[in-house]
């Protein structure tokens, strides 16, 4: 892949789910029209919420919809794969949104190099994480620090990739992670005993994006991308 | 990712720009996913289909496959009515990569404008297409 080849990044703070989805959507369609003739990540935070993907259901929750709704937490059905998984703050997000066809990269390619932007990203913090055959993301034994679910629309990917930093582990009790039972999951927080600077995992999943994919990236702002569609 | 020139696109399906194949078969249209497409999803997992008697215009979604944590929408080349689905799928989604053009199939259609068969790409086009983008 060429190295002279460059992506937008913008940083997004916390945003709330149904607003990040419907960015993606609009972003993936300004994609394919070729509004914007650049890939695109998205760096953000999630308020508390879950989502089921495709072909994920409520039988993967262990407390009661009435329970989440007098906890303020809701539960969203998206089109990406993978079943049940938790975000909120303290959890980093990253959304591509990347024509695979141009990239000529396999869905397989892109879901490994995403793995391994984690892998890396973790490493730097002296942590060892790895892939599992029985699922993708990365984990720390049998516990997932970072999980994947992607969706692809005429060819643009959207959704993307989740990073446990510092996020509550209170919430993962409540369903089994990616409808996996004998499974946990963890975090960089509980896995160092301490709690780690956002920021700084965020430059560093940044750096690995772009040794990983073989680009470059270029800072803008939400305005800034906005403006053209 | 196959090289263009390993990829197999027969010469008698027509083409999508979004990789499905359809096949006119006497006054119905069988549809599938290509070759390209197969390869680029990796190993399917999980393929959700349409029931007989649905109706879907030419590009809607009409089906969704999956393969490593990732759902990919398939889009009708021709618009019309589904008169059979692939079951067989339901059970062995693998088939969609072992044999794309054969038990891979996933509906049959009753098109509603068979002239929109003229639409699709060839597979000399689709060729030349996948070329332009490398």
């Amino acid at each position: 892949m060429n190295k002279s080849k460059k992506w937008l990044c913008i940083e997004l703070g916390t945003l709330e789910y149904g607003r990040a989805w419907d960015l993606q959507t609009s972003l993936v369609d300004a994609r394919k029209k070729r509004i914007i003739d650049r890939d695109v990540i998205l760096l953000l935070e999630h308020n508390p919420v879950f989502t089921l993907g495709r072909r994920g259901g409520m039988e993967d929750l262990t407390v009661s919809r009435n329970f989440l709704k007098k906890s303020g937490i809701s539960v969203i059905q998206v089109e990406r794969g993978g079943v049940i998984t938790f975000h909120g703050p303290g959890q980093l997000i990253m959304y591509p949104i990347i024509d695979l066809n141009a990239a000529r990269m396999r869905v397989v390619d892109y879901v490994e190099r995403l793995e391994e932007v984690m892998i890396m990203t973790v490493a730097e913090w002296g942590i060892i994480a790895e892939r599992n055959s029985l699922n993708r993301g990365i984990w720390v034994g049998n516990k997932k620090l970072g999980s994947i679910g992607i969706a692809i629309r005429k060819g643009i990917c959207f959704h993307g990739m989740s990073l446990n930093v510092n996020i509550s582990m209170k919430h993962f009790g409540w369903m089994n992670p990616c409808g996996l039972r004998e499974t946990g999951t963890t975090s960089m927080k509980q896995d160092l005993s301490q709690k780690v600077s956002m920021s700084k995992v965020c430059g560093a999943v940044k750096k690995h994006v772009e040794s990983v994919f073989g680009i470059n990236l270029i800072n803008t702002s939400l305005p800034e991308l906005l403006k053209k569609l | 990712m196959k090289e263009i020139s390993e990829l197999n696109l027969p010469e008698d399906l027509r083409y999508t720009e979004d990789h499905e194949w359809a096949r006119l078969e006497e006054d119905k249209v069988r549809v599938g996913l290509d070759d390209y497409a197969q390869d680029q999803l990796g190993d399917i997992v999980f393929v959700e289909l349409p029931q007989a008697g649905d109706t879907f215009k030419k590009g809607e979604v009409f089906a969704t496959v999956e393969s490593v944590k990732a759902v990919s929408e398939c889009y009708m080349p021709v618009g019309g009515k589904i008169v059979s689905v692939n079951n067989d799928l339901e059970e062995s989604p693998e088939l969609v990569n072992k044999s794309p053009y054969g038990d891979g199939w996933f509906v049959v259609i009753n098109p509603s404008d068979p002239s929109e068969m003229d639409t699709l790409m060839t597979n000399e086009a689709c060729l030349e297409k996948l070329k332009g983008t490398e």
